[in-house]
């Protein structure tokens, strides 16, 4: 417990990680996760992420310093028991063994069973459970190998939540997913945070993980700042994070956008509709920008469920009848 | 698990049908009678069953177990469908040894038996303990399985090096060694072979539990309890003192380690080791029955090399794996 009352499940102290003496990622880190709080990890390749994650739980050794879960040192749990503690997630998606889902699940339960591994009852409740909880019910026989990554990677989650850990670490789990799947993982973590779980996930979806995060840990410059998404943003992280590159964060739509060239401006006459925002949009992303004295003209008319764009510019009228036309011409002059 | 019945009791035919089989015939009321402490057996009869088939049979029978389970710990720990007792250079360990003692010092006949079993037993206990070594300074398993496959590759070159230059009768003893044998096995060797194997065999069985978390990966098993370095230690330590023992009594026996526990996955369409060990065990058993059966042309008064006849068993299977099967996923 710290002054403020609340409990540390994990607690970095002065920490270091990296491969050997010689290569040390990131030194003196001193970050917490409080108990019931979700947290993501950011930062780009190579930076130490998967290091982090795998030193903080005791799958690699560290450099220096100490790493509390619970209030007491990694190397002083013995396996089991730190099994019992903390679960992981690896982003991996190398050969498969020809499990089912049911079997690979039960796996979770070896820190509980005895060392013929039998399962209890209790142990089968909980692998259903868990694989309710994760919508997996239905593939419970179904071998691991005919899995698309999605479906995988809910049951490797449910494989960890079976572990009964107060700690869920997980590297990259929405790597290989598509942006429903990222989503309904990251919803699904946070049902597991709501339940009372930690989580500590590393991402490269900056966005998704301001949209469900507690706080933030991001990897810049061989440091880690931490902090709540809205803090790091009001702190200008983001900018300077991605200053070297060719992106910019666009804080009133939270997204991250190419930085581009200015190619001009675009004098954009129309109702305030959705036509008019989607046409912003594609504007936008050619790297026009709209104002009122745009040296190009372009007015759309409506007339029943048929929509049209009239180009102006420099004498010349073009009419076109869909934002892709429009854009071509925009990019190709013609 | 009915299957597993029905594996015992073909078992127990084959073992009665290998016991019948031979020049001279007993049949098994005969047998079975002499079991039960009736006088149904004569003298020579009694002295070919006792001396020759009975040992030859339990050779059989602990060679069938001992070398799959081997062959079922490496795919499991290398997760390679293609590994086998001898990925390790385990083999080549004992085929070294049996060369120093054949080819190098040149002894043959009777007495050369013990020395060349005991050189086999030290030459793979030799690589095996280099690879302990190896694997308590390397994280890495896939890097183990490619030393284990050099070391190999190193002996095998050497023997070859030493077969170029030895005589022409120990050159024939260090060949026969090579083909492999059920019946040279008897007595002393027997009960030597008997107390290392058996409890060998139990503690594979106790591992399975953790067997199953490796089936993950290294990594994943960590994660879930397991002691990774002090697991690696004891597959390593069984597999080497199984296989190693096997080859230096009989010989190198091909292919029933990496293709029985393929024929057990698909007879018992099962992947947990809890159930997968022994049946891979008693599928071992079952093969290796049957090959001693073939391996003495039954009607005739030949015998076959048995490692020409596992093989001929054996890479069927692995062919249909590689071929057929579903790409390398199937352990």
């Amino acid at each position: 417990m710290d002054k403020a009352g609340r409990d540390h499940i994990v607690s970095l102290e002065n920490f270091s990680i990296g491969h050997q003496k010689e290569q040390v990622l990131l030194s003196d880190l001193n970050l917490r996760v409080d108990s019931g709080e979700m947290v993501a990890l950011i930062g780009r390749n190579g930076t130490g992420k998967s290091t982090l994650l795998r030193t903080m739980i005791g799958l690699l050794p560290s450099l220096g310093g100490t790493c509390l879960l619970n209030g007491k040192a990694i190397k002083e749990y013995d396996l089991p028991a730190r099994a019992r503690m903390a679960s992981f997630v690896s982003s991996q998606a190398r050969e498969l063994p020809s499990l089912s889902v049911g079997e690979m699940v039960a796996l979770g339960r070896l820190p509980y069973t005895g060392w013929m591994g039998r399962l209890s009852e209790a142990d089968h409740a909980r692998v259903d459970e868990a694989l309710e909880e994760v919508q997996m019910s239905p593939f419970k026989h179904r071998k691991l190998d005919r899995l698309s990554d999605g479906e995988r990677q809910r049951a490797m989650i449910a494989r960890a939540f079976v572990q009964d850990t107060d700690l869920m670490v997980l590297d990259e789990p929405t790597a290989f997913l598509d942006i429903p799947n990222t989503f309904d993982l990251i919803r699904l973590l946070s049902r597991f945070r709501d339940a009372g779980k930690s989580i500590v996930y590393s991402t490269h979806d900056l966005e998704s993980a301001m949209q469900c995060a507690d706080k933030m840990w991001i990897i810049h410059d061989a440091k880690i700042y931490e902090g709540a998404p809205e803090d790091l943003g009001l702190s200008g992280l983001f900018d300077e994070l991605f200053s070297s590159s060719d992106i910019r964060y666009e804080e009133q739509n939270r997204k991250f956008m190419f930085k581009g060239e200015g190619k001009g401006s675009v004098r954009l006459l129309g109702k305030e509709d959705r036509t008019r925002l989607w046409t912003e949009n594609a504007l936008d992303r050619l790297g026009y920008s709209v104002h009122e004295k745009g040296e190009t003209k372009i007015e759309i008319q409506k007339s029943g469920s048929s929509i049209e764009w009239i180009l102006q510019k420099e004498g010349e009228t073009a009419n076109f009848t869909s934002l892709y036309k429009l854009a071509r011409f925009l990019i190709q002059g013609k | 698990m009915a299957i597993m019945y029905l594996m015992g009791l073909l078992l127990i035919v084959l073992v009665l049908l290998d016991l019948r089989l031979g020049s001279i015939r007993i049949s098994l009321g005969d047998m079975l009678g002499h079991l039960f402490g009736q006088e149904t057996l004569n003298e020579q009869q009694w002295v070919i069953l006792s001396k020759f088939r009975l040992p030859r049979l339990a050779t059989a029978l602990l060679a069938g177990a001992a070398l799959p389970v081997c062959g079922l710990q490496m795919q499991t720990l290398f997760r390679n469908p293609l590994a086998g007792p001898y990925v390790l250079g385990i083999s080549s360990g004992a085929s070294f040894g049996a060369a120093l003692v054949v080819l190098g010092a040149g002894a043959t006949g009777i007495a050369a038996t013990w020395s060349l079993a005991l050189a086999a037993w030290l030459g793979a206990a030799t690589v095996m303990l280099l690879l302990l070594f190896v694997s308590y300074r390397i994280k890495d398993v896939m890097t183990i399985l490619i030393l284990g496959i050099m070391f190999s590759s190193g002996l095998a070159a050497v023997i070859s090096i030493m077969q170029y230059f030895s005589q022409a009768s120990a050159l024939k003893s260090f060949v026969i060694w090579s083909m492999g044998s059920l019946g040279n096995v008897t007595g002393s060797q027997l009960l030597i072979m008997t107390w290392t194997v058996t409890p060998m065999l139990l503690i594979t069985l106790a591992y399975s539990k953790v067997l199953n978390g490796l089936m993950l990966g290294e990594e994943y098993a960590a994660s879930m309890g397991i002691r990774i370095q002090r697991t690696r230690i004891i597959i390593f330590a069984t597999t080497s003192i199984l296989a190693g023992t096997i080859t230096a009594f009989c010989g190198p026996i091909g292919f029933i380690g990496i293709a029985v526990p393929h024929m057990a996955r698909f007879l018992f369409n099962r992947a947990d080791h809890r159930i997968l060990m022994p049946a891979t065990m008693l599928t071992g058993m079952v093969v290796m029955v049957i090959s001693d059966i073939i391996s003495q042309l039954p009607g005739t008064e030949r015998i076959l090399p048995i490692n020409a006849v596992t093989s001929l068993i054996g890479i069927p299977v692995v062919i249909w794996l590689v071929v057929m099967n579903r790409k390398a996923q199937s352990i």
